[in-house]
């Protein structure tokens, strides 16, 4: 049953020198071979005496035998059997990609918002497409990669999401990236929005870290360790600056004009295996900064800057069993964060004016915020969730709102997803309020990993 | 301008580390760290590595190799391997990049000699012709990567074993090369024994629940007339069930050949639609109790499924 394989080997040693006589050979053979054609032009030369009339004739004749030769040789050729059609490509032949591109996939999110009270998108449209995202991802070189990402929407245009550069080949395990990314500040942060089990961010998230989820530009590195025998990974960012710059509000320096005005963030993961279909991970985040932060007393833009911090921690269970994984899982994940606010930060004033009549305006307090979810996988293509959300509102004096929120999701394949939520909102001052919220995204491009 | 300063350092100092650290060879003396995709790959690995190596997996056999968790502890064993084997032609695209990328492991990256991609040395069936999208589902455009269920590719697999091993060992390259001479005449041996029952599966006409079984229909000789999937990774629905059993009635088809990580109940259906038997084959090492083996698991399936027709 053996079926004869070709596999090519590399050259050996008295390959190498048969090839380098063939070479040689060759080379030798050339200038004769030159040598001859110019032989030929002699010969040439020399037919070129004969008489015109005999020339002629000859040449025709000459004519005559090749066009019947070439009829033949054709004829031959189609008698002969066809060619036998080509073997099974043996693995993936050439390169799959010879021109060198880089991988490029979108992903579309389209939102649709039926809640009874009006929509509570930003835009306040019905139905939207909240972000198209770009992704560019690519090997720069041996020791480099590249990814982009570029979020395409009605409200903010064209920004750059992420863009990064992660050194590939470091040593101790260590991975480095340059450029923008998500911090890795709690759980769902380093989640792209349309990758998420449910329509927004948590609300802790949101409200301390952003609504789109905390981003930095700067340096990131990560190192893996496991010296009691588990999974653990130290990541340590230092960014430019901590959030966004909020609009409407102007400092007299730059936020970051120091060192310390940077942001630097800290997580470390800790991950157990509990048996082949479940596991565990608890984690610890905290990041700090300077922020702008409302001054009273005179211009309504001038701000000052105050250290903010956000520490928390988050924990996720999974389980999958293996042999069933394709129908059956759940999640349930918490995450607790806690925002330190600097209270009473020296004011930054224009030069020449007085600092009588100024005061800080910023947060006078710390705040706290929480979310439990959990996911049940219902069928091979439907899964329930469910959150609840609670979090000290700074706008409403510190008081706590809450919001519990159910979801289905369809997947119809790897590629596209359907989710239908309802999410009752409490906040702290004010009357409860419904949402109803629909979403479905969609990828375009090669095959990305599964987020884990 | 003293960020700018910082930035600059840091990013020489990346440069410098990462030019270092590239590709640093495996340490001398010590056992070859093996880690494979599926268990399959593995059991191979262990067969022509023998005490040579060390060798884990990520996949189980029972488990659906297109859908492994990218656990970190997977990240853990890709740490310090000297090998990374894997399927290829795209089954591990949903897990692999995660794995390599936290693994951080210079060793295994694209190009060198421990990024053992084995679909390069088989020949491969259902390269897709023309214009390729999703719309097909979930197609592998390089080709179908259930390649390891002809036992030809198993050769193939111990011969490329052989010489990677030997190629990051050489002073072991005689074990290597004893160890895979010593599958591959185990596995003859094995070949002769099945020719009943590869006489007995000569094309008969059965129905898979997926792709995964063209290339052990190939060497058997099995005639598939149809998919439980109506297109790769799509799950099956009432319509395209109710083409299927036409199609067994129409063809005589008396088997049902599926996964044991696929929904028994909706082949079951189609079972007592047709008058078929729902038979389970394990498609990978360790599918089964007692499949310990890849020869094993060959002689199980080809003999299950001759004693089934």
């Amino acid at each position: 049953m053996h079926r004869p394989f070709a596999q090519p080997r590399p050259l050996g040693p008295a390959a190498l020198r048969s090839l380098c006589l063939v070479v040689v050979l060759v080379a030798l053979a050339a200038p004769a071979s030159a040598g001859a054609q110019q032989r030929d032009t002699t010969r040439r030369d020399t037919t070129a005496r004969r008489t015109p009339r005999d020339s002629v004739a000859a040449d025709s004749a000459r004519r005559v035998a090749d066009s019947i030769a070439v009829v033949r040789e054709l004829e031959r050729l189609q008698n002969e059997p066809r060619a036998a059609p080509p073997q099974q490509p043996v693995g993936q032949g050439g390169p799959t990609n010879p021109r060198l591109l880089p991988d490029i996939s979108a992903v579309g999110d389209l939102v649709g918002d039926l809640s009874s009270d009006g929509s509570t998108q930003d835009g306040g449209e019905r139905f939207t497409v909240r972000e198209v995202e770009l992704a560019v991802q690519a090997a720069v070189d041996p020791f480099f990669r590249g990814d982009v990402f570029l979020g395409l929407s009605d409200l903010e245009k064209v920004s750059i999401e992420q863009a990064y550069l992660t050194a590939t080949s470091l040593p101790w395990g260590l991975e480095v990236r340059l450029g923008r990314f998500l911090m890795p500040v709690g759980k769902q942060n380093t989640t792209h929005r349309h990758d998420l089990h449910t329509v927004d961010y948590p609300y802790a998230l949101q409200r301390f870290l952003g609504a789109e989820g905390l981003k930095g530009t700067g340096i990131y590195a990560a190192r893996i360790f496991a010296p009691f025998g588990f999974y653990q990974e130290l990541i340590l960012t230092a960014v430019d600056r901590f959030g966004e710059a909020p609009e409407g509000l102007t400092t007299v320096e730059p936020i970051n004009k120091n060192l310390s005005g940077l942001g630097y963030s800290a997580r470390l993961r800790n991950y157990w295996d509990l048996n082949e279909a479940s596991n565990v991970e608890l984690s610890f985040s905290g990041i700090t900064g300077r922020r702008e932060q409302p001054v009273a007393g005179g211009d309504s833009s001038l701000a000052t800057a105050a250290r903010q911090s956000v520490i928390g921690a988050d924990f996720t269970y999974r389980w999958r069993p293996l042999q069933q994984g394709l129908y059956k899982s759940f999640i349930l994940q918490a995450e607790f964060m806690r925002q330190l606010n600097e209270r009473d930060p020296a004011l930054q004033l224009p030069v020449g004016i007085p600092s009588a009549g100024f005061t800080y305006a910023g947060p006078d307090r710390d705040f706290s915020a929480a979310y439990v979810f959990a996911r049940y996988q219902l069928t091979r293509r439907g899964y329930l969730g469910a959150r609840f959300d609670t979090f000290q509102d700074e706008a409403a004096s510190g008081r706590t709102s809450t919001a519990g929120s159910g979801y289905l999701e369809f997947f119809p394949s790897e590629f596209s997803k359907l989710l239908a939520a309802y999410e009752r909102y409490s906040p702290a001052l004010g009357s409860a309020t419904n949402r109803i919220l629909l979403q479905a995204t969609f990828a375009l491009g090669p095959h990305k990993p599964h987020p884990f | 301008m003293g960020t700018q300063r910082i930035f600059s350092m840091a990013a020489l100092a990346l440069a410098l580390a990462n030019g270092a650290a590239l590709a640093a060879p495996p340490d001398a003396g010590a056992q070859l760290k093996v880690v494979t995709s599926t268990t399959d790959l593995y059991q191979i690995a262990k067969a022509v590595g023998g005490d040579k190596i060390t060798a884990t997996h990520i996949g189980e056999g029972y488990q659906d190799p297109h859908f492994i968790e990218a656990k970190p502890s997977f990240v853990l064993q890709l740490r310090n391997a000297d090998v990374w084997a894997f399927v290829g032609l795209d089954l591990e695209i949903g897990w692999m990049p995660l794995l390599l990328q936290g693994a951080r492991n210079p060793r295994l990256q694209p190009g060198q000699p421990g990024y053992v991609d084995v679909s390069k040395i088989v020949p491969v069936l259902d390269v897709a012709r023309g214009n390729v999208d999703r719309s097909q589902g979930d197609v592998h455009p390089l080709g179908n990567p259930h390649y390891w269920l002809d036992p030809e590719n198993g050769r193939r697999i111990a011969q490329l074993f052989r010489d990677t091993f030997s190629q990051l060992d050489p002073k072991n390259a005689s074990v290597y090369s004893a160890n895979e001479k010593a599958f591959t005449q185990r596995l003859d041996a094995a070949e002769r024994t099945w020719q009943a029952d590869l006489a007995k599966i000569k094309g008969q006409p059965v129905v898979a629940w997926h792709t995964s079984w063209r290339y052990f229909a190939e060497y058997t000789g099995m005639n598939i007339v149809g998919f439980m999937e109506p297109k790769p990774g799509v799950p099956p629905s009432p319509s395209h069930l109710a083409g299927l059993i036409e199609t067994m009635k129409r063809t005589g088809a008396k088997v049902i050949v599926m996964e044991p990580f696929y929904d028994r109940k909706t082949a079951e259906f189609v079972a007592s639609k047709t008058g078929a038997k729902v038979l389970v084959l394990p498609p990978s090492v360790g599918g089964a109790k007692g499949l310990d083996d890849y020869i094993q698991l060959m002689t199980y399936d080809i003999h299950q499924l001759a004693t089934a027709l």
